[in-house]
Parts: C-alpha cells; structure tokens; sequence
C-alpha cells in the first residue's frame, strides 16, 4: 500500500512541474496612463524564403522605431517593439501575433502575404491594425478585412503600370511570360494582370510560371518562356531569384527584358545578379530609392549618418520598412491626439488612419502622400518606374498610376 | 500490492483499463489539471493548449494507423487538409450547422483515406510510405493550384466564420481561447476514450495483428483487405476531425498549413511520444508543440548571454526538433510512454532492479 501511494506522489509531483513550467513567461497588459509605452508586435522574416529582403525591411522598421524613441516618441510616450522572425512559416507567424495579442499589443507589422491573409480575419475580430509587406489586393477591402491596411499600390496596380509600360515600350503587341514566387505572395497579382490586358484591348500575350524554391537556374523556365515568344519577364518575386534569371538570360544571351516589381525591384537585385547583367532591366517599385534622394530621404540620410551606417548598405527594402513603421506611427500620433486621456486601442488608431487625410512621406512612397478611407486601405496607387543603369536605379517615370 | 508486477486472477480484471490504484489517482490528477488549465494560464499559453488538444487528437487518428496497424502513412497533411476544407465549405458556403459539417468532414475525410489506402493491400513498409506521399502530393497541389476556383474563389484562402452552434457563438479576444478549451477538451477526451477502447475489441486486434505479422494474422482469420481499409478510414476520420477544429478555430484555410512538414511533425510526434501508444500520442503531442515554445522562451531569456540563440531562432529550433527525434530513437525508440512506464516501474520495484 505504501509503495502505491508513493506511485501517486510521484504521478502529482509530475503534474504539478508541467502546469508550473507551462506558468512561465508572458506577463500581459499594456498599461493606460500616459507615460507607458506604447506596445507593438512585428513578425518579420529574417531566417525565412525571402529573408534577403525581409531583413533589410525590419532594419529599416527598427530604425525608424529608434529614431522616432531618440525624438521623444509619440506624445512623450516611447514605441515599445517585440521584433520576432518567423522564417516565412505561416503557423510561426500565428503563434507570434497569440503571443502579441496577449502581450496587449495595439497594431502589429506583419511580412508576408500567406500569413497577413491568414491572420487578417484574425486581427479584425481582436480589432488590430495590421500593416506588413505584402501589398496584396485582397488587403485593400475593408469589408473583407476590415483591420489591414496597405501602403503601398498592390502587387496588382504594380503589375498593372508593369503591362502599360511594356505595351507602350513594345510599341503594339508582345508576349509576355510572368515569373512568380509559388506561394499567395507570388501569385496576388496574376490574374488581376490577365484581366487588365482583355480589359484595357492591349495586344499583349500573358502566361503565368511558378518558381520553384531552390532552384540553381531557371534555364528551364525560360526556355518554356522562350517558346512562348516572350521578349518581356514581369517578376514577382524576391531579389535572390529575380537575379538568377537575369544571369541565366545573359548567359543565354536572350532577348528578354525582366520588369521586376516591388520585392525584386531593389539594389539587392543589381548587386546579386552583377551590374552588367542587370543593365536595362526595369524596376516597378513604389518606394524611391535613397539615390533618387526625395524630401523624405533627409531624415533617413541623418539617421544613418549619426548611427555610421554606409549609405550604400541601405536599400529599398530598408526605406520601406522605415516608411511603412512611418504610416503606422503618424496614425498612432492621430489616434492619441484625437482621444485625449483614453487608453489607445486597435480601433482608434484604425479610425484615425481611416479619417486623418494623406500622409506625408516626403515623396518616397508613391506621388508622395498615403492616404486611407473608410472604403478603401489602398493607400496609395502610383509607382515608380526605375532602369537599371551602371549599377544605380535611374528613374524613367515617376508616380505611374495604372 | 504491486512490487512484484500486476497479476490478474480474473478476465475481468485482465480487461480492466486501470489495474492500480496509483493509475485511478493519475487519472483523477489529470482531471483537476485539465479543469485547472483554464484558471491559470494567460490567453496566449491557453492559446497553445488548444493547439496540444488538436494535435492529441490528430496524433491519436496518425498513431491507430502507423502504431498500431503498422502501416507507414506521409499523408497525414493531406487528410488534415481534406477535413478542413470539407468542413469550411459545408459550414460556411452551404450553410449547415458547424458540428454537422465538422460530422460530415470527419465521414469525408475517412472515405477519402480509405482511398488513399487502398494501394496499403498491396504495399508495405518505405513503398506504402512513398505511395502516401503521394497523396499527400496530390492533396496539396489541388488545394495549392485550386483548378477552377471551386475551393476558395479565388482567393487562395478562405476565411472562417467565428465557432457558432444553436445560437451560443464563441466570443471576442478575452473568452475566445477559454471558450474554445472547453470545446476541443471535450472533444479530445472523446478522442482519447474512442482510441483506447478501439484496442479492446476485436477490430483493434485485428489490426495490432496485422501490424505484427500480417500473413500470421491472415492465417488465424483477420481479412487483410478490411483490416487495413478499416485502419484507414478509422484514423482519417480523426484526422479529418482535427483538420476541422483547425479550420474553425484557426478561422482561416490556406494550403500552407497542410503541408509535407505538418505530416513529418505528427510522425515525430508518435514516435517521441510512443509508437503504438495512445497515451503516448497525447505526450508526443504535448511534447512536440510545446518544443519550439520552449526554445523560444529560453532563447528570449538567453538573449543577453548567448544572442546567437534569439539571432537564429528558427535554425536552432529546427536543428534541436532533429536532435530531439534521433535521440529518442537511440535512447527510447518506443517514446515517452515506454520512458514513462520505466519510471513507473523503478519505483514500484524499488529497492530492486527488477
């Protein structure tokens, strides 16, 4: 009898360290009173599929945080930012924003298009403002997802002036072949450019190709593109592989022009894929580059001065990071100033992107201002258009709208 | 009485699940542990205990399959996937109430595992293990490629309405993940109740005889084909029930979530917690959920020390999640249950070996 009992001791003493070890960690709460800071969850990816951008993106988001905390913060209260990589898992990225939620966090910065859907029906019943990295369409609803705003024009309008500018540049009728990543991401813009050409009669022939991950080259892809009769390549996709096939088209000395948009249209995909071969490519991207050296590009240039960052390590990728965090930050200013002495929630800051009129970037992102509504998070529709030149981006149209 | 191991000196004792009285205590524990759970742990944690309730009863469905009937499956993402999606689109498009559609799902499921099983009558071993991959493949790249929008629209995604059943609807951010404890415990009880008992009858035997030599058991009367059909359809149907649960309590389908990497962690998941074990299935699920929670907590509280931990967060997690299965297969290849059962029997024999 007395050695059950002791069976019974050991099996409560086991019990007990599982519920205790599970106690650990996490202590909840944002606090309401004026000086607390304010808290803010990111899910970035670092680690993950499209870490080559992902990282210079939260960069950028972290500078911005600090530079903003060095100039007293928002209303004397300081950005408190729990920056977290994900490494482009979707169920990663879930169990960060549960941890966030109960945090008490008051917006989120998210990456990624599979998890920002994923969360996005999520975050509107926790009433969370949601801003990320991907500028996916289907974003920009806010009867479908109410709490999700987007800065930038959506992959869609991207692709949108990518085809104009390719129906114009091909003087008539063309084939054009889309690379895009295979994931959500990759695939937001693809049929919203089919629809495009039927619906503005642009002569141009469309096919869509997944990129496989992982791949050495895509010499396979683009002889499928080759016999399409493609002479343009839209990629929608990261740097890292964008640059592998500009190297592949050099190497098979193709006549194939590459018209990148937004997350390969960046430095990172001329220094990857080597200044010559990248030569006369075309880059869509929202976001002017350092070097086009915009308004907006003076806080940025005396941040890094101070902070004794090589102006040649900040791309475009940084500069939206820094930008995004900027929307975000000018809404939160908006949602404090406009509910003096309660405590700030997910919904008024939602309320005050939706109210408060353009924001302005100082020319950076887009023809220079966002602006939400409450019947559209489409926060801006006009692109930048940039050539690839000795090494540099070299504007060729500014603030295209589709 | 038991220092001497547990002796039976009737059938009715034999068939008993509980011979010990240490065994009634542990079960009366986990009671008060189980009813404890939603007192004391914050949103978040309670947040990870929903998800242990739904991989216990997705590793249970994975484990009556693999463990218990020997045949190696890849498929579970797949089957998941199928539950899921069946279960949204019953529910939320054609408008039946939640738990008839997850029903529906759980029937669905099964029928769609018993054929993917078929190819099991005539393969074995690493060729079943390839012919599951299969369809895991197959699964994934209909729900992926969504040929003629039929499943999301569109979309690629589809988003769930919120948990509703005969007016009562789960609420807002503060009672969402009490709420839905109760829901997935009880349900997860049931699971663990209906797989444990499934060993006790005659089916359950057929099908631990078919896993330990599949032409012996044909000779002693098992038909192979219904045994191992049977296992199919009976372990997809819990899988088809955890897919379900994921879906509505998730409250969004997308194919990332069903993926080869989801079927390779709830294979670890049985194989750290017990092959052939269905209280191993309920560890190997505790245990392979609450890893990378772990390793992240201690990474955050390391982060002063040692800052190559939080720096290479999900590259230390994936590299510790296969050290963790090679140890256990060189240390306890039969799991955590096995581990628990040798601590058991150290103490009960204690003073002696053996």
């Amino acid at each position: 009898m007395i050695r059950t009992r002791r069976g019974a001791l050991v099996a409560s003493l086991a019990a007990l360290t599982l519920g205790l070890s599970a106690c650990g960690g996490a202590d909840g709460g944002g606090g309401g009173d004026d000086a607390a800071p304010i808290n803010i969850g990111i899910i970035a990816d670092l680690s993950g599929a499209t870490g080559d951008v992902g990282t210079p993106y939260n960069q950028g988001m972290l500078a911005y945080i600090e530079h903003l905390n060095a100039e007293g913060g928002i209303d004397g209260r300081q950005i408190e930012a729990d920056s977290n990589d994900y490494a482009y898992e979707v169920p990663q990225a879930e169990d960060l924003y549960r941890q966030y939620v109960n945090d008490g966090v008051v917006a989120i910065q998210g990456w990624g298009t599979g998890d920002t859907e994923a969360l996005s029906s999520r975050v509107a019943s926790d009433e969370l403002p949601f801003m990320s990295g991907s500028f996916a369409e289907s974003l920009t609803d806010p009867e479908e997802a109410p709490y999700n705003f987007v800065v930038a024009p959506t992959y869609s309008d991207q692709m949108r002036v990518a085809l104009n500018w390719i129906a114009e540049d091909a003087g008539g009728e063309a084939e054009v072949a889309v690379f895009h990543n295979d994931s959500p991401f990759g695939q937001a813009p693809v049929a919203d450019g089919e629809a495009w050409i039927e619906e503005q009669g642009l002569g141009l022939g469309y096919q869509a190709y997944p990129m496989p991950g992982g791949q050495q080259n895509y010499v396979g892809l683009l002889s499928q593109a080759q016999s399409q009769g493609a002479k343009y390549i839209v990629i929608q996709n990261v740097a890292s592989p964008a640059a592998l096939v500009a190297r592949d088209i050099a190497d098979q000395n193709l006549d194939m022009k590459i018209v990148c948009l937004n997350w390969c249209a960046n430095e990172l995909f001329i220094t990857t894929a080597g200044e010559e071969v990248a030569e006369g490519h075309i880059l869509v991207q929202p976001f002017a580059p350092l070097a086009a050296e915009k308004e907006g590009h003076g806080v940025i240039t005396e941040y890094i001065e101070a902070e004794g960052i090589d102006a040649a390590d900040v791309g475009t990728s940084w500069v939206q990071g820094w930008y995004v965090m900027h929307v975000m930050a000018e809404g939160i200013r908006h949602a404090i100033e406009n509910n003096d002495g309660e405590e700030l929630t997910g919904a008024m800051i939602r309320e005050s992107l939706e109210t408060m009129g353009p924001i302005d970037t100082g020319g950076v992102v887009g023809d220079g201002t966002v602006e939400f509504s409450a019947e559209s998070h489409r926060g801006s529709t006009s692109t930048g258009v940039y050539m690839a030149e000795g090494g540099q981006m070299v504007e060729v149209e500014a603030g295209a709208t589709p | 009485m038991t220092a001497t191991g547990i002796h039976h000196r009737s059938y009715v004792s034999e068939l008993r699940l509980r011979a010990t009285r240490a065994e009634y205590v542990r079960l009366a524990l986990m009671g008060v542990l189980l009813v404890v759970v939603p007192f004391v742990l914050d949103n978040y944690w309670m947040s990870i205990a929903n998800t242990i309730l739904i991989a216990v009863i997705g590793a249970v469905g994975l484990n009556i399959l693999v463990g218990y009937t020997g045949q190696i499956s890849l498929g579970q993402g797949g089957f998941l996937a199928v539950g899921a999606y069946t279960s949204v689109i019953l529910s939320d498009r054609m408008g039946l109430p939640t738990p008839l559609s997850i029903a529906f799902a759980v029937v669905f499921t099964a029928v769609i595992g018993t054929f993917f099983g078929l190819p099991g009558l005539r393969l074995k071993g690493l060729y079943l293990a390839i012919a599951t991959l299969a369809s895991q493949q197959i699964i994934e790249f209909l729900i992926r490629r969504d040929i003629g929008d039929f499943l999301t629209g569109g979309l690629g995604y589809i988003n769930v309405e919120r948990f509703s059943f005969l007016g009562f609807q789960v609420g807002g951010r503060d009672v969402f993940e009490r709420q839905w404890y109760v829901i997935l415990a009880i349900l997860a009880i049931l699971a663990v109740m209906a797989g444990r008992n499934l060993f006790r009858t005659g089916l359950g035997r057929s099908f631990m005889a078919v896993r330990d030599q599949d032409i012996a058991a044909e000779a002693i009367g098992v038909n192979l084909t219904r045994a191992k059909l049977t296992a199919f359809a009976v372990s997809s149907g819990f899988v088809g029930l955890a897919g379900a649960l994921t879906a509505h309590y998730s409250e969004v389908v997308s194919w990332e979530k069903f993926t080869l990497e989801v079927s390779i962690l709830y294979l670890a998941m049985i194989i750290v917690g017990g092959l052939g074990s269905i209280a191993g299935s309920v560890y190997g699920a505790i245990f392979m959920t609450l890893l990378p929670v772990v390793i992240r907590n201690v990474a955050n509280a390391l982060d002063s020390v040692v800052p190559f931990l939080g720096d290479q967060l999900p590259a230390v997690q994936n590299a510790t999640f296969g050290l963790v299965i090679i140890l256990f297969l060189i240390i306890e290849p039969r799991g955590l249950n096995r581990l628990w059962e040798r601590i058991k029997e150290f103490f009960r024999f204690w003073p002696f070996r053996y």
